[in-house]
């Protein structure tokens, strides 16, 4: 047989078996009593009928999938705006087939599935907002797509949503929104360097996006005949109104104050030498105890009722909105060593840092309560009150030499050290020293030189209040004696 | 990082059901929105919602902000508004979610309550108990909203001295109201620490003031 009478044979065959199919379909409707002139139009409404009952089966399966799929409860994370976004989960790819992910590749996403249906949607989201997803698929053959709707949301950078409004310069008690100062103290007769004192202070970004002005103040001083220093560091509480004023009147009396009482004062220099000549003696540790008193306790004081009259000359406001926390601390060299004496109320950190010999001395306890942000204030009146004032609050100490005396608010120790107990951990002081030192070099933060003399200190310890820290965005100044 | 605790009691008794729950929605919606443009807030806002009517249910536990889903809320037909058990539920959320500080942890900045009711609570008499136990949560601030008619204030105001109340239930009041309420929990956010009381913000028009 050749080709053509292959075909030919194939033809026939299939003809026969059709007239076969139709004679026995022919016979079962005579069976069935179907009269001749109803035969065509019971075709047609059988053959009808069945198709809709097989469309709506085919429905019904498709919605038992959508169901399903549905009942998977697919939700995605919320993500953030440029960072790196992946989430995954699975399809039953035995059920469901062209499956896609609208809207993705608009959001900058990758939406990819396995041949098992382990998906995952990936990628750096381009826009911030909430956007929504339409997960489309195909269930069975001759349906209609499905569609499923996915909420997404990225969150905008932080970062990017701040903004610097200045400080209107018509406020009453105005305030420059940052500070910086270099106390150079040029060496000594014998060619010896000393040590200098560099400050910076810098508005919060949580100030800044409002133009509310900053509330820290620091204020420094070195007497060149008696070669005291003073620092003293205030943070102004963050809602009281004139706050920004009573953390500068506090400095401002404090070194006022020192300064009077530190210019000439042969017996507090006296007491000092005596009590090192013999520190076992409580005669002498008690004269000199009286001397700090005077000069350290009664500034704590006199900046205490500085503020409260400043608060007396405003018609419109009360001594809690000056509110504000105060450190401040006494030092000079001898020849046997640094006098340091202290006082502190509130929170932040001052603390005496020595690299050479691993030591961190905290002078004094942050004021801090069960909540964060809870603190005291040198405007309280009970903490004058409190009959161990002195005791909790008045540090003296005397050492060989240290590497830098830090005060600084708690816009800049509550982000370095979180806690109370990396405040007493000198590894942490060593971490802080050495991140002073090299910034945030990912943030594009530098850091600060802190080599003797180097007035550009100043500024580079501004710049470096700039770091980047989530969630710690209040004032921060630091002043740090080395 | 410390978190700022904001804890919202959301009525959904019977009478809360249609229009008004789907406008307290929307104005949720608005409300996570709207602090998700605020730097502060987006890192430090934590949210929880409980909804009360004859159950009391914490649907959203302590959540940042950032990583918020808002769930279905859902109303029964009718019943009872428990409100005096909600306020004992949210006491147990604070104990066991809020963060004191300690030696080792940095605490929480202090929480804020908002309590959206529009009716009056149907255990009054554990509602009147539960008042010196939410007090002594130490909240930054309390914020009561009497939505709608039918609200009673009298109850609320023994709760808190900053109530206020809604005209209407629909979508506008409850999208300002909330709106005002992100505004409150920036003013959280800014005055941390330094002061027992918020200085809020003023309310919208359609936010009256009770006195």
């Amino acid at each position: 047989m050749n080709r053509q009478q292959r075909i030919a044979s194939r033809h026939n065959l299939t003809v026969a078996r059709l007239n076969d199919t139709a004679r026995a379909l022919d016979k079962a409707i005579i069976r069935a009593g179907v009269p001749q002139a109803d035969r065509e139009p019971f075709i047609d409404w059988t053959v009808s009928l069945l198709w809709q009952q097989y469309k709506d089966q085919r429905m019904n399966q498709r919605l038992i999938i959508e169901n399903e799929i549905r009942n998977l409860g697919i939700r995605f994370p919320n993500g953030t705006v440029k960072k790196e976004y992946t989430t995954c989960f699975k399809l039953p790819f035995d059920k469901i087939s062209d499956v896609s992910l609208e809207g993705a590749g608009d959001l900058g996403l990758d939406f990819d599935c396995t041949a098992a249906g382990e998906c995952s949607l990936s990628g750096r989201p381009l826009k911030a907002g909430d956007f929504t997803l339409v997960l489309r698929y195909h269930t069975v053959e001759g349906e209609p797509a499905s569609e499923l709707k996915i909420p997404l949301a990225f969150n905008p950078d932080p970062r990017e949503l701040w903004v610097n409004k200045p400080t209107s310069r018509d406020i009453i008690f105005y305030k420059e929104d940052s500070e910086t100062a270099y106390l150079k103290v040029e060496a000594g007769e014998d060619g010896s360097p000393k040590k200098d004192i560099v400050a910076a202070s810098q508005r919060g970004r949580s100030h800044a996006q409002e133009g509310r002005p900053r509330d820290d103040h620091f204020s420094l001083f070195h007497c060149d005949d008696s070669d005291w220093y003073v620092i003293a560091v205030a943070d102004g509480a963050g809602s009281a109104k004139f706050s920004r004023r009573g953390s500068q009147v506090a400095c401002e009396r404090v070194i006022d104050h020192c300064r009077s009482l530190l210019a000439d004062n042969m017996a507090f220099e006296t007491a000092i030498r005596e009590f090192e000549a013999d520190r076992t003696d409580a005669g002498k540790r008690t004269a000199l105890t009286r001397h700090v008193i005077d000069i350290v306790y009664q500034g704590a004081i006199k900046a205490h009722e500085a503020v409260k009259k400043a608060a007396e000359a405003n018609e419109s406001a009360v001594l809690k909105d000056f509110a504000t926390t105060l450190m401040f601390a006494i030092c000079k060299r001898y020849d046997f060593g640094w006098f340091i004496a202290s006082f502190w109320v509130g929170d932040g950190a001052m603390c005496l840092f020595d690299a050479n010999n691993k030591t961190a001395k905290l002078l004094g306890t942050p004021d801090e309560g069960e909540f964060s942000g809870q603190t005291r204030f040198l405007t309280m009146p009970e903490i004058f009150r409190d009959p161990d004032v002195v005791a909790k609050r008045l540090r003296m100490a005397i050492v060989p030499d240290f590497t830098a005396l830090f005060l600084m608010t708690d816009g800049v120790s509550d982000p370095m050290f979180e806690t109370d107990r990396n405040l007493n951990d000198y590894s942490r002081w060593e971490e802080f020293y050495n991140r002073l030192r090299q910034g945030f070099p990912d943030d594009e933060i530098g850091g600060v030189d802190l080599s003797d003399d180097n007035e550009a200190a100043k500024d580079q310890l501004l710049g470096w209040l700039d770091f980047w820290s989530p969630g710690n965005h209040d004032d921060r100044t630091i002043a740090i004696l080395y | 990082m410390r978190r700022l605790p904001v804890y919202l009691l959301i009525d959904t008794s019977g009478s809360m059901r249609g229009e008004p729950i789907e406008s307290v929605k929307v104005g949720l919606e608005a409300m996570v929105s709207s602090l998700r443009q605020d730097p502060f807030a987006l890192e430090s806002v934590n949210i929880s919602i409980i909804t009360y009517d004859r159950d009391v249910k914490q649907i959203l536990p302590l959540t940042p902000l950032d990583e918020l889903q808002l769930p279905e809320i859902t109303t029964p037909e009718s019943g009872p508004t428990h409100t005096g058990q909600a306020l004992r539920l949210l006491c147990e959320k604070i104990d066991s979610e809020v963060r004191l500080s300690t030696p080792d942890e940095k605490g929480d900045w202090m929480p804020l309550l908002f309590l959206m009711t529009d009716g009056k609570p149907s255990d009054i008499q554990l509602y009147n108990e539960m008042i010196p136990e939410v007090r002594k949560r130490h909240f930054a601030s309390i914020i009561a909203c009497a939505a709608g008619m039918s609200a009673r204030t009298e109850p609320l105001k023994a709760l808190t001295d900053e109530v206020y109340s809604l005209d209407t239930v629909d979508s506008t009041a409850f999208k300002k109201f909330f709106k005002w309420v992100s505004d409150s929990i920036g003013v959280g956010n800014r005055s941390i620490g330094a002061t027992d009381n918020l200085v809020l913000p003023p309310p919208p028009d359609e936010v009256n003031v009770i006195v």
